[in-house]
């Protein structure tokens, strides 16, 4: 049985950088409302900056488009989605650095989305209906039900 | 994105740059711009007060490596390599903390992501202003 998603917050707004401290704004007011932890909001907030940075600088690049946003929990876990209509990518592909080997035999990859990876405990991508990007961060156990909850 | 620019003589003559915004995609360049415009003008010693920087992204990071290259006259790396970008800060961070850029008063989310880059050790940080001043 799927567990039942709470009310979604959903941001919809173009893809420009200067758009970005309105998106951090939004992950973390909508996180407070569903009740997540106040101490792990930060790193949920900074995965959803790393990704749409990417997507607006290396996906969009420099055209305009938009970008959506929606946050939600599900049981404990806080879930948000990004869309975009920019060309495919899939961060998912790009390979983890390998931290056994020398630094310049690294493979090249975005710093956000390491980072992003690094906070994050699941990243998904798929191509939507529309032939768009979706994103969706996954953050288990960060949702406080003991306090009643996200409704 | 506003700065303020003050000099301060310590041991040598150190310049304290202070943003007023946070640090992100949509302005690290136009910090970047703003160190090489005090590098040209001569400036050689950086003490980055980020007091009002709240939030700081990967973007701000690759910002702190190049202040810390053109203060150390070896020019900025580019800024959009990503990876790269990151590949040279490990190698310098393995020369040591450069002795010519500091980073003063970071807030709280600053300082864990510098701690999640595994960059805490490689810029010099202070919450002293004086005694920031004094390391140069």
């Amino acid at each position: 049985m799927v567990a039942p998603i709470s009310m979604i917050y959903s941001l919809h707004l173009e893809a420009e950088l200067k758009n970005l401290g309105t998106i951090r704004d939004f992950v973390e007011e909508a996180a407070v409302h569903l009740q997540a932890n106040p101490t792990a909001i930060p790193n949920v907030v900074l995965a959803v900056d790393e990704m749409a940075t990417n997507i607006i600088e290396h996906g969009y690049r420099g055209q305009p488009g938009t970008i959506e946003v929606e946050v939600y929990a599900q049981n404990e876990a806080l879930i948000v989605q990004i869309r975009d209509r920019a060309p495919l990518f899939d961060p998912t592909q790009v390979p983890p650095p390998d931290l056994s080997l020398p630094i310049d035999d690294r493979p090249a990859g975005g710093l956000g989305i390491y980072l992003a990876r690094k906070v994050m405990d699941d990243i998904q991508h798929r191509v939507t209906a529309d032939n768009g990007n979706e994103l969706t961060l996954i953050k288990n156990h960060i949702i406080q039900l003991s306090s009643g909850g996200p409704s | 994105m506003n700065f303020t620019v003050e000099t301060v003589q310590a041991r040598v003559p150190v310049t304290i740059l202070t943003p007023d915004c946070d640090m992100d995609g949509s302005n690290y360049r136009d910090v970047i711009a703003k160190a090489q415009e005090l590098q040209s003008g001569g400036t050689r010693y950086l003490l980055l007060d980020v007091q009002h920087v709240r939030y700081m992204s990967s973007a701000g990071l690759v910002a702190l490596h190049s202040m810390a290259k053109l203060m150390a006259g070896e020019g900025s790396p580019d800024p959009t390599a990503g990876w790269d970008a990151y590949h040279a800060v490990e190698r310098d961070r393995a020369g040591g903390a450069p002795a010519q850029f500091k980073l003063l008063n970071p807030q709280p989310r600053v300082e864990k992501l510098l701690e999640m880059a595994g960059l805490s050790t490689f810029f010099a940080v202070y919450k002293d202003r004086a005694e920031a001043l004094a390391a140069f």
